[in-house]
């Protein structure tokens, strides 16, 4: 066992640790982190969409609500789509707008996406207060409640987040240097519009 | 009540140490928590073990009936895998990445106290199904329909348990690939990292992507169980396989994400007590992505007996998996060839790894193959192969790991000769309880049965097994006493006691709360060899000499 | 043996192994430090009860929905208060994480945020 004698790199730490943190060196770390959660997110719901496909293709019979229930409203649901897609876009504008620093455009957008987001979660419980059939009415009951309503639960959490940014934003804390929550909270609205593309078109246009 | 500037107390004064512990951050202490945590959960699930081996000894239920048989054999499984063996090597991966990235702490350290937390209330709820009626009991692989319509709350506690414990994992894979990714020290290119850091990489990516399938499986389940779903139960039009399906897509990627540590912990010790460098550490590198990547292509192989998978696509790939696995085993021994070797207790242990995770592989080719299969589906055969490759294989890689950072963490050198003691029980006893399993398999004893009849001719095989397993429960003894008796009086270990090419040994034993007063420069993937042996002056060079002076600040203005 | 039995054997085995470990490191003292503060640059986060208030209430919740009775979403006495705390719990980390980063931001940029 020997002592060792070590060269010092103070700079190098320094210069290190700072750029790490603000992510001067490629992404910030918290940008990373928000994208690898999406990663996980996303084979949460791979494994929902595996139910899905599976009972589709194994059930017998017509596929669909049960005896006595509403067809699917999918005028209805192809509103929500384009509600939420629009979203996505003013979601978007936030983000290149304090990109240039324009924190103003920055609070207007957040709160049109906000507005957005609760109207869709609005129409998805109307959506459900008219269907007529539950999560314990089979099988397409139960996928379908399952894959919607976990949707859903995820636009909750997005308007959650886009909550927080934009009492931030009000608070004056974002600038053109320092946004990182805008840029995570974002990925993680577009990755939720994603999904509901995705849903949509299984459950509605697929069928 | 967070903050955030360093307190340059932190360090040095000594709160009560319950409140220190209960709060910490430090990836150091956090890891020595999971550490512990999952040592409880070993010697819950051991005895667990022993009260199976001691029923199934001899013919005729002696004490334990059906019932509780069926908990114990599920518990025992579910607390193993989920409860011990990764957060085992969750806690030396918290511990020693950072480390060996030359980083401060993780990307994310409170959430990484989150991480570990959840996993002890995790436990506490999939346990407390015993004071509630009976734990549950439908195998650690919940196959529907009977959890479906398992009665009482044991299992409903199991799904819950189990998701808080995913959840946790998948929490704990985001904070290593960014920590990975983001807080290497200057100088360490992915190609310099440790190969103990490549696993922990690639194992965090398969929970990242694994782990959420199951929570969905496990959320459908909860849903069939209490909200009159119709996923998984074929009276009300649900499919059985289904569950299967997404249970073993998670379910094979998790049994990678059980080895790959403990086979990142057997490359860190076999060159330094080989005193020769790793052979092939590009190969080595290559075959743990490829290992992570075929993980998810495999899965179907625990269903050929269900008639509804599509066999040789399923048997190609897992033949395909023992290549990378085998390019592994081949690079081991060369590495072991013509070194110097030092017998220590860590390299004890890596060498059992070798020889017994060699055996489980081999069974598990065997495995492969459906013709085989079917004949050997659901009994010992499995039982022994899945012991061999994560008993033989991870825990004595969690052993390992004990006794090889165990001076880094502590600061004090475990005993020798009782870890000799300990391995050579522990070994004999290992292979005299899983051994007969595999004809026991052969010659049709089924797994999950509580009880055998006389006439079967299983009964001399179950006796040595259950003797096997009892001296496995004997040789933790040597092992507990090593433990606490080091911790309260053992010989001091010094930075570096074996001499360690890799930058945890760069600092003191046990490291600052920020880990590194100063960092060694670093070319290679054996920074500190070359710190102590100089450049040039043994048989290897450091890679990339010249493209080096780019990246290293020290070597651009010429102080190097 | 009845399944309480063996949960009480376990319990009790668990605690005294506890007991035991602790013993251990306890007797042992704090933890070591050679240095007394870490170079310029490295940032480190301080303690945090937040880990564990937050899986406690989400054991809670858990707990709500496994011990739910007939016709409940879940068990109201456990799953509102861990509701409750969790909700509180998340609040308070992300003003603690948002106090960090404006830190940094009015701060020197030597350091970055904890999480």
């Amino acid at each position: 066992m020997t002592t060792r004698q070590m060269q010092a790199h103070p700079a190098g730490e320094h210069e290190a640790a700072a750029a790490i943190q603000h992510g001067d060196s490629g992404m910030p770390t918290a940008l990373l982190g928000m994208l690898l959660f999406i990663a996980s997110e996303v084979m949460f719901f791979g494994g929902l969409f595996a139910t899905y496909f599976n009972a589709r293709a194994t059930t017998p019979g017509a596929w669909g609500p049960p005896e006595g229930a509403h067809e699917l409203d999918i005028a209805l649901a192809g509103a929500l789509t384009a509600i939420l897609i629009a979203s996505s876009f003013t979601m978007q504008f936030g983000v290149w707008a304090v990109r240039r620093g324009d924190t103003g455009k920055l609070k207007m957008w957040t709160g049109i996406t906000l507005a957005l987001g609760v109207l869709f979660l609005m129409g998805q419980i109307y959506d459900y207060s008219q269907l007529g059939f539950g999560i314990a009415d089979g099988v397409f009951g139960t996928t379908f409640y399952t894959l919607t309503g976990f949707h859903g639960a995820h636009v909750f959490g997005g308007a959650v987040g886009l909550t927080i940014i934009l009492a931030r934003a009000v608070r004056g804390q974002f600038s053109a240097r320092n946004h990182v929550a805008v840029e995570a909270v974002s990925m993680y609205w577009h990755f939720v519009d994603v999904v509901w593309v995705a849903v949509f078109s299984t459950i509605y246009l697929l069928r | 009540m967070a903050t955030t500037t360093l307190e340059p107390r932190a360090s040095t004064y000594r709160r009560s140490w319950v409140l220190e512990w209960l709060t910490t951050v430090d990836h150091k202490k956090i890891g020595i928590l999971y550490i512990v945590n999952s040592f409880l959960f070993f010697f819950a699930a051991g005895i667990l073990a022993l009260l199976i081996r001691s029923e199934l000894a001899i013919p005729g239920i002696q004490f334990l009936d059906q019932a509780t048989y069926n908990q114990a054999f599920t518990m025992h499984g579910t607390i193993m895998l989920f409860l011990f063996i990764i957060p085992a090597l969750s806690g030396f991966g918290n511990y020693i990445v950072p480390l060996q990235l030359g980083a401060p702490d993780m990307a994310f350290p409170r959430i990484n106290a989150l991480s570990f937390w959840l996993l002890p209330l995790g436990g506490l709820l999939i346990f407390s199904g015993y004071l509630f009626g009976g734990a549950a009991a439908e195998g650690w692989t919940g196959y529907a329909p009977l959890t479906n319509r398992a009665e009482g709350v044991g299992t409903d506690l199991w799904i819950v348990g189990l998701t808080l414990v995913g959840t946790a994992s998948i929490l704990g894979a985001v904070n290593f690939i960014a920590t990975i990714f983001k807080m290497r020290a200057p100088g360490m290119t992915l190609f310099r990292m440790p190969i103990f850091v490549w696993t922990v990489l690639v194992t965090a990516v398969l929970i990242l992507l694994a782990t959420p399938v199951l929570t969905a499986g496990l959320i459908a389940l909860f849903i069939d169980r209490n909200y009159g779903g119709s996923f998984f139960d074929p009276s009300v039009g649900g499919n059985p396989v289904l569950w299967q399906h997404i249970f073993w897509f998670f379910g094979h990627p998790e049994v990678y994400i059980v080895i790959l540590p403990a086979m990142g912990v057997v490359s860190e010790i076999l060159p330094v007590f080989s005193r020769k460098p790793l052979f092939g550490y590009r190969a080595f590198v290559f075959a743990t992505i490829a290992i992570g990547l075929l993980s998810f292509s495999v899965w179907a192989h625990h269903m050929f007996t269900t008639g509804s998978v599509l066999l040789p696509f399923f048997s190609f790939m897992t033949a395909l998996i023992a290549i990378p696995t085998g390019i592994k085993m081949f690079n081991w021994l060369a590495t072991l060839w013509r070194g110097k070797l030092i017998l220590a207790t860590p390299m004890l242990f890596a060498l059992g790894f070798l020889s017994m995770f060699l055996i489980g592989g081999i069974s598990g080719v065997m495995l492969a193959s459906p013709p085989i299969d079917f004949h050997v589906q659901d009994t010992y055969f499995v039982v022994a192969h899945l012991h061999y490759v994560f008993f033989g294989g991870s825990v004595f890689g969690v052993f390992a790991a004990m006794y090889y950072w165990f001076p880094k963490m502590t600061g004090r050198k475990l005993n020798e000769p009782l870890g000799k003691i300990h391995f050579w029980i522990h070994f004999i006893g290992f292979n005299l309880a899983f051994f007969p399993m595999h004809q026991l398999g052969l010659d049709g004893m089924p797994r999950r049965i509580s009880d055998y009849s006389a006439d079967a001719g299983w009964t001399l095989l179950n006796m040595v097994s259950t003797v096997g397993a009892f001296m496995i429960a004997v040789s933790i003894i040597p092992f507990l006493i090593n433990v606490v008796a080091t911790f309260i009086n053992g010989e001091p270990a010094g930075d570096d006691p074996w001499e360690g090419n890799t930058l945890e040994w760069a600092t003191s034993s046990p490291p600052p709360a920020y880990n590194f007063d100063r960092l060694p420069p670093i070319h290679s993937e054996r920074p500190l060899f070359y710190l102590t042996h100089g450049h040039g002056h043994s048989a290897e060079r450091p890679d990339d000499l010249e493209r080096d002076a780019e990246d290293d600040p020290e070597r651009r203005d010429g102080l190097a | 043996m009845p399944d309480t039995a063996i949960g009480f054997v376990l319990l009790g085995i668990g605690i005294l192994v506890v007991l035991g470990v602790v013993f251990a490191i306890s007797s042992r003292g704090g933890p070591a430090s050679t240095a007394g503060s870490p170079p310029r640059g490295v940032h480190l986060p301080g303690p945090s009860f937040l880990p564990v208030v937050l899986s406690v209430a989400v054991a809670l919740m858990g707990a709500g929905l496994a011990f739910r009775g007939e016709d409940q979403l879940a068990n109201p006495f456990l799953a509102i208060p861990g509701l409750l705390v969790l909700v509180i719990g998340s609040i308070a980390w992300v003003r603690a994480a948002n106090h960090e980063w404006r830190e940094v931001e009015h701060g020197s940029h030597d350091d970055g945020p904890a999480h």
